[in-house]
């Protein structure tokens, strides 16, 4: 079966336009130490021409100093340098009008979040949720960010790496693509329930089962991309889509929100609009007794 | 429902999430969003035949410290875990979001509001991250709230609350790292690997899960004040939390920039340093970085009363 787990590196060049990438170069910023972060390929690539961040797992790389992280984990290290280069390509277009700055793609295929020891005592929560920032920051910022999930996309690393994106794609689970919190197996020892039971009723619910395609009628996931050819062509259509959306200030069509209101649209998570919705009504009927001056 | 005055003085570790967020805030003063009698239970819980709460596990709403309008998230760990779903993720969502139109509203209509007259967000945490049971919602959850937690920044200030049984892990931990203040008492844990899963990861060894001083000593509050993670450890009562909220809601919203230890490109250089001091010092027990940062008798310094505790503790300066 063909597939790109843990081909990260690969993956980059059938994305972006053929030997273009430059590693550990984005904007002014230089990643010249080749033990920081081993786990995480940073640098800039040309997309139909175009100038972009991409930000990769690499699987094939150890980190020795942590070593916790390997096959595509992203460790303390690893997690501070992928919002270096978030960071380093916004100050890179801080003067460019929001059509001009360039866009981030995000390479995903990541098991997790360094688990260790080390880690918790350091605060291995504080590095993914320094780049979380970072993306939320770029994303607002006017920069358009694509993800493409082309392997693992697990839980804490997924929210990391790819979810904080104004878009994200999928090959389809055909080429071995993983997106979960859990595998099935697992929800279903600790749910209690047999897998049977909950494979039948992952059909009519799509909200515990694993693969891309249930993340996409929960309107986490934009796009099942079918074949590897076709890659190169849907990101660069999906960095269009969004840079229009930019352009034109419909930054709530984006990112995790904009996936809310997807995942309504195809019938996955419904309760969640209905609850905001009646959350606002009820703060509305209130507001003004917690104005400045009221009683 | 407790008495509101007998609530100040009950632990906040042992409260369940309303009576927390009705201590937090002055006495009366709480509304509570999308509460139990709006019965938004969650429908994915009920398709595996699963017990439901009428809050979903997370209690949300307004409330007063003074002149202070206080937005309250509290996490119920005695639901599954105090785990986030589609329904309690959309509440967390629908606050922030709330709160952020509110500062909005206040500083177009009110340009002359008293710092103490902006609305500030408390998030008492009691979670281990994503609900199984919904796993990918929850999950999609997650990515919203901290999506929220940015589109916060300079508009209202978001404090983390953290001292409750079941911690702030998972990617909730991840959240409270983002948020603009941590509050811990010395029972709070903060973290993003729980520890039977670090030591099934590493080996008994290496992280033996049953050792509560060794689970303390790694995600602990006070390991997390020698570290910088949380800025301020309080008493373990709910009027201790309660007090700190009060404090922090006079200051100048400006002011709470500094209190961040991640959010900005000169942070994560400062941050860098602190993942340069693990590379080389390959902490075996978090009291070798409590002695690296000058504190001469780590065992003593986990036992000894927490007022003590404050005053002689020396933290990690990046």
């Amino acid at each position: 079966m063909e597939s790109l787990l843990g081909q990260g590196r690969a993956a980059i060049g059938l994305i972006c336009d053929p030997d273009t990438f430059e590693e550990n170069q984005v904007g002014a910023k230089t990643f010249d130490d080749p033990d920081f972060g081993p786990g995480a390929m940073v640098g800039t690539a040309k997309l139909d021409g175009q100038t972009v961040t991409v930000i990769g797992n690499d699987a094939e790389a150890f980190n020795e100093k942590f070593p916790v992280v390997y096959a595509g984990i992203i460790g303390m290290e690893e997690a501070y340098k992928m919002a270096q280069a978030v960071y380093a390509t916004v100050a890179a277009d801080v003067a460019k009008a929001k059509a001009e700055k360039r866009a981030i793609v995000l390479i995903v295929d990541t098991p997790g979040n360094g688990p260790g020891k080390t880690e918790e005592i350091f605060g291995m929560n504080k590095a993914t949720g320094a780049y979380q920032l970072a993306l939320a920051e770029a994303r607002m910022a006017g920069h358009p960010i694509v993800a493409m999930v082309i392997g693992r996309a697990i839980s804490g690393a997924f929210l990391c790496h790819g979810l904080q994106a104004d878009h994200i794609l999928s090959l389809d689970s055909s080429f071995g693509t993983m997106i979960h919190v859990m595998p099935l197996t697992s929800i279903s020892r600790i749910v209690k329930k047999d897998i049977e039971v909950l494979e039948k009723l992952a059909e009519g619910n799509p909200v515990f089962a694993a693969g891309p395609q249930f993340f996409h009628r929960l309107g986490g996931v934009e796009e099942i991309v079918t074949t590897i050819e076709d890659m190169h062509a849907v990101v660069a259509k999906h960095v269009a889509e969004v840079r229009a959306c930019k352009v034109k200030d419909q930054d709530d069509a984006l990112g995790p929100w904009g996936r809310g209101s997807l995942g309504a649209e195809r019938g996955g998570r419904v309760v969640r609009p209905e609850v905001i919705a009646l959350l606002e009504t009820e703060m509305d009927a209130v507001a003004k007794t917690y104005l400045p001056g009221a009683a | 429902m407790s008495n509101w005055s007998a609530l100040q003085n009950r632990s906040f570790l042992e409260s369940n999430a309303r009576d927390r967020a009705l201590g937090l805030v002055d006495e009366g003063s709480f509304t509570e969003f999308v509460g139990p009698f709006d019965r938004r239970t969650s429908p994915h819980l009920e398709t595996l035949g699963e017990a439901v709460e009428f809050d979903d596990g997370v209690v949300t709403g307004i409330g007063k410290i003074g002149k202070t309008p206080v937005f309250v998230i509290s996490q119920e760990g005695r639901f599954i875990g105090g785990s986030v779903g589609e329904v309690g993720g959309a509440k967390m969502v629908g606050t922030i979001k709330a709160a952020i139109a509110f500062a909005k509203r206040i500083a177009k209509d009110f340009p002359n509001a008293e710092e103490d007259e902006k609305p500030i967000i408390a998030i008492s945490f009691e979670t281990g991250g994503v609900r199984l049971h919904e796993a990918n919602a929850g999950l999609l959850a997650h990515a919203e709230v901290m999506d929220q937690v940015q589109r916060a920044r300079g508009h209202v200030p978001v404090v983390s609350l953290i001292g409750s049984k079941v911690g702030c892990f998972g990617g909730m931990g991840f959240v409270a790292a983002a948020t603009d203040v941590v509050v811990m008492s010395e029972f709070g844990r903060l973290g993003l690997t729980g520890p039977e899963v670090i030591e099934q990861e590493m080996g008994k060894e290496e992280f033996d899960s049953a050792d509560r001083g060794l689970v303390y000593r790694t995600t602990g509050g006070r390991h997390k004040y020698i570290m910088g993670d949380c800025n301020f450890l309080v008493d373990p009562e709910i009027a201790a939390f309660r007090a700190q909220l009060a404090e922090l809601a006079k200051l100048p919203r400006a002011k709470f920039a500094e209190f961040r230890r991640i959010g900005t490109s000169e942070l994560v250089e400062k941050q860098l340093k602190g993942v340069a001091l693990a590379a080389k010092m390959q902490p075996k027990d978090a009291r070798d970085v409590w002695v690296h940062v000058g504190n001469s008798d780590p065992v003593e310094l986990g036992s000894m009363p927490l007022a003590d505790f404050r005053k002689v503790v020396k933290r990690l300066a990046l």
